[in-house]
């Protein structure tokens, strides 16, 4: 199984996707100047890998520090995603991490965690750098 | 089809539309409700998709404010730190953080006021080189304006060999505390002055720098004087004319001190009474006060170790001695023991 590395940039979060041990990573910041440019090819990667596993253990952990909207609409797609996948009999463990000094993080977790309902959804704070 | 951020949304409305016009819905009525239901969808999905576009717009450019704030903020920041060297720390804090208005303001306050100037300094310019002098200056002003700083002096001016400086504005400890901490600042400045004396005979200057400091404690104005374009934070006085007074009568490496001064921090120094000076526009003679203890325990604390006779030069500058340094330096001296004891 392959992975998808693409390191983070000003505009574009960091993605860290290994599909052989169903571990996805996303961190940084992330307002690209076209949204369905950068995230189109991963997340349909992604869909399609996540549609095809059955009773796997899966963990996605989103260390974000700032996106725009369309990247927080990006985010609620995959929230779905995710969810979906653990409705089909998968161990699906969603990790938020956030910076104890940012609210706003925090709460837009908080929030994007209201819509799972099988997933397993962990709010984890860590220091500010 | 490929990825959009909407494809969900699109998928349901296509459904909604199919459905719409296949017909096969049951009754005019739930196909009518329906039909509104669906229109209403897709102005809400319209709304929300211009929505997320006026929002990614606004953060772009909300980011690209913030950068070129920020940018403009590292220049100001430069820019007041070069500032801030033509200002005394005080004044430059009392201004930046907007605890003191920026005009044509003074004050009545008592400050201890200190004087100094480069005993024969005319004649020392005229015997060398401009780069030597100003060689000679910078390290001279350099140390000594660090030392003022630490005892949190504020510097008024240099005017060209000499300094005014003064204690009590814009911030004060106390008439006491002032006046003692502006003794202890000129002992400390005395004291440097005998290592840099050191060091400049060293670099092969014969006529070392030497200082004299007069020190008056008494009422001032303060405050901002000249123009509403052009201002200077500054003191004016007669107390201030004193200390300048006490200053040309103080000997080479000494401080002479006003009894206003003496009073204050009489049993942080010794002092030896000198000839009373004779002040213009002061009627009354004005008691002088020498410290005869600026030097007292300095042995122990200088950086140099300096030794001078017939047949021996010995300097030492212990600052420069690191482990391997201080090593090898005995090894020299023992040396050189081993060759006298021979």
């Amino acid at each position: 199984m392959d992975t998808v590395k693409i390191q983070g940039s000003e505009r574009t979060p960091e993605v860290d996707f290994d599909f052989g041990s169903n571990v996805f990573v996303l961190s940084g910041e992330s307002y690209p100047e076209d949204v369905t440019a950068f995230f189109g090819p991963i997340i349909e990667k992604l869909e399609a890998h996540l549609e095809a596993q059955s009773g796997a253990e899966i963990r996605f952990d989103f260390e974000l520090v700032y996106f725009n909207s369309s990247t927080a609409k990006v985010l609620m797609g995959l929230f779905d995603t995710l969810d979906a996948a653990a409705e089909s009999g998968n161990d699906v463990t969603v990790t938020w991490i956030y910076a104890s000094d940012d609210d706003n993080i925090q709460e837009l977790g908080e929030e994007f965690a209201e819509d799972l309902e099988h997933a397993r959804f962990v709010l984890k704070e860590v220091d500010p750098d | 089809m490929g990825f959009e951020i909407f494809k969900k949304e699109e998928a349901a409305l296509a459904a909604a539309k199919a459905l719409l016009q296949a017909g096969t819905l049951e009754g005019a009525a739930a196909q009518e409700h329906f039909e509104t239901l669906t229109k209403a969808y897709e102005k809400l999905f319209k709304t929300t998709k211009r929505l997320v576009r006026m929002s990614d717009r606004n953060e772009a450019e909300l980011n690209r404010a913030t950068k070129s704030l920020d940018e403009k903020n590292a220049m100001l920041e430069g820019l007041s730190k070069k500032l801030a060297k033509y200002l005394s720390p005080q004044v430059y804090d009392s201004i930046f953080t907007g605890a003191k208005d920026v005009a044509l303001r003074t004050e009545r306050k008592k400050l201890t006021v200190f004087f100094s100037d480069i005993k024969n300094f005319t004649q020392t310019t005229e015997d060398m080189q401009p780069e030597d002098l100003t060689y000679l200056l910078n390290d001279y002003f350099s140390e000594m304006s660090r030392i003022a700083i630490e005892h949190g002096a504020t510097i008024d001016k240099f005017i060209g060999d000499a300094m005014l400086i003064f204690f009590g504005d814009p911030e004060s400890r106390g008439v006491k505390e002032d006046a003692r901490a502006c003794v202890a600042m000129a002992i400390a400045m005395q004291r440097r002055m005998r290592d840099l004396q050191e060091r400049w005979r060293s670099k092969g200057f014969t006529q070392p720098l030497q200082m004299r400091i007069g020190i008056n404690t008494g009422y001032c104005n303060v405050g901002n004087f000249g123009s509403e374009d052009r201002m200077d934070y500054t003191i004016i006085g007669g107390e201030v004319n004193l200390a300048a007074r006490l200053e040309g009568n103080a000997d080479p490496d000494g401080i002479l001190i006003s009894a206003e001064t003496q009073a204050l921090v009489s049993d942080l120094v010794q002092t030896e009474e000198r000839e009373a000076i004779q002040a213009k526009g002061i009627r009354k003679e004005v008691r002088a006060f020498a410290i005869t203890s600026i030097m007292d325990g300095f042995e122990n604390e200088s950086r140099y170790v300096k030794m001078e006779e017939d047949g021996l030069y010995l300097l030492l500058d212990l600052e420069k001695m690191d482990e391997d340094k201080r090593k090898q330096t005995i090894t020299h001296l023992l040396g050189v023991v081993q060759r006298l004891a021979t």
